[in-house]
């Protein structure tokens, strides 16, 4: 099965390959797995506690094309978005963009995965009190 | 032949019109080949649904139905038996090949007992997106994090195998994670031998809480023998190059 030139673009110049400090609290981690194929996908975010727009963003995947270029592509696109409209990334919106046969799909959804996760984890770390520490940033700077 | 299934329903021979047990091949009394019926491999083969099976037994009743089923046999025979000597033949290899494997066998068995392992993984990115949190990882996060660490690490060595220099420590470090995670994949399978027993007593209990116990545990099993694979065929590459 050949894949489309997208995927080979991006497999051959990944965006934002890397990573960031996992301890600090700007940044979000998600780590995740596709068990039926053995491919693990690590991307991270840097969030802008006032604006809460993704301002940064890396990855890191041992996997096959189809999931390098799924994550690469997930990097791109979630940068410059808020965390709430990264949230509507859709695996569905990776397997047209790249033209993911069938086979191919579950690495998109692990690229979906991935943001949800770094997402959430950046969430965990700056909830106080149920509150969202950035909002009340937002409000100490006004 | 002995029927070993815990299927009990008859069917009418086409020919003769004697009762046989659904699953027969052949008619008892007639000896004429009958109908396919929907069968899985287990019971195409004659043997009840368990993990842990004889491969001596199997591999001889392979070879006993494939003369016996042969098209060869039936190239004088109504066009309706060259037809199901076609579609048992075909239906034995397909059941011979994922029997005798111990791997596709296990797989097989989830599979009939309803567990696919990529939807499971589907459906649950699917609950992630509608109420809007991080999806449950089906893999433990600690192997996660161990599987990455280890692909870091492969990878650097990789690098620095690449580029050329002939480091005595670095091919050390290859070869002990080569040992490593080999031993990790045999261990994963001496893991998976017990889980047969403990899914086959199970089975022979009728103990269906018994049983899902013993196919999550296959689940999470197989889930990380895959990575432990891909990892041994990572390490290998570097070796090899």
């Amino acid at each position: 099965m050949a894949y489309s030139e997208k995927v080979i673009e991006h497999y051959n110049n990944p965006r934002n390959v890397g990573q960031m400090d996992k301890s600090s609290t700007e940044v979000g981690t998600g780590l995740v797995g596709a068990p039926e194929c053995g491919d693990v996908m690590r991307l991270q975010i840097k969030v802008n506690p006032l604006t809460r727009v993704i301002e940064d963003a890396k990855f890191k995947t041992f996997g096959c094309g189809s999931a390098i270029a799924s994550s690469s592509l997930a990097t791109e696109w979630v940068k410059g978005k808020t965390v709430d409209e990264a949230l509507e990334i859709k695996n569905t919106d990776i397997v047209k963009e790249l033209s993911l046969p069938p086979v191919k799909i579950h690495c998109s959804v692990l690229a979906e995965d991935a943001i949800r996760a770094a997402i959430g984890d950046w969430k965990k770390k700056n909830v106080v009190g149920g509150e969202q520490v950035s909002a009340s940033a937002a409000v100490a700077a006004n | 032949m002995t029927v070993l299934t815990e299927q009990s329903e008859k069917t009418q021979c086409w020919f003769c019109g004697s009762e046989n047990a659904a699953e027969a091949q052949f008619c008892e009394a007639c000896g004429k080949l009958q109908p396919s019926a929907p069968l899985d491999y287990f019971q195409f083969f004659g043997l009840p649904r368990r993990l842990q099976l004889d491969r001596v037994a199997l591999e001889k009743q392979f070879y006993r139905l494939s003369r016996k089923l042969h098209p060869d046999v039936y190239a004088r025979a109504s066009a309706q038996e060259q037809q199901w000597s076609l579609e048992k033949s075909s239906l034995l290899n397909d059941a011979w090949r994922t029997l005798r494997d111990p791997l596709a066998r296990t797989e097989y068995v989830l599979e009939l007992e309803d567990i696919r392992l990529e939807e499971q993984s589907r459906d649950a990115t699917d609950a992630a997106a509608a109420s809007g949190t991080a999806k449950e990882q089906i893999v433990p996060p600690d192997l996660l994090e161990e599987v990455f660490e280890l692909n870091m690490q492969l990878e650097e060595m990789r690098m620095a195998h690449a580029s050329g220099e002939n480091d005595p420590e670095l091919q050390g470090n290859l070869e002990a994670a080569k040992q490593n995670f080999n031993a990790q994949l045999i261990a994963a399978e001496q893991q998976l031998q017990a889980l047969w027993s403990e899914w086959d007593e199970a089975a022979d209990a009728n103990n269906p809480a018994a049983k899902q116990t013993a196919q999550q545990k296959m689940v999470d099993l197989l889930n990380r023998r895959s990575y432990i694979r891909n990892l041994v065929r990572d390490v290998q590459e570097v070796l090899g190059s």
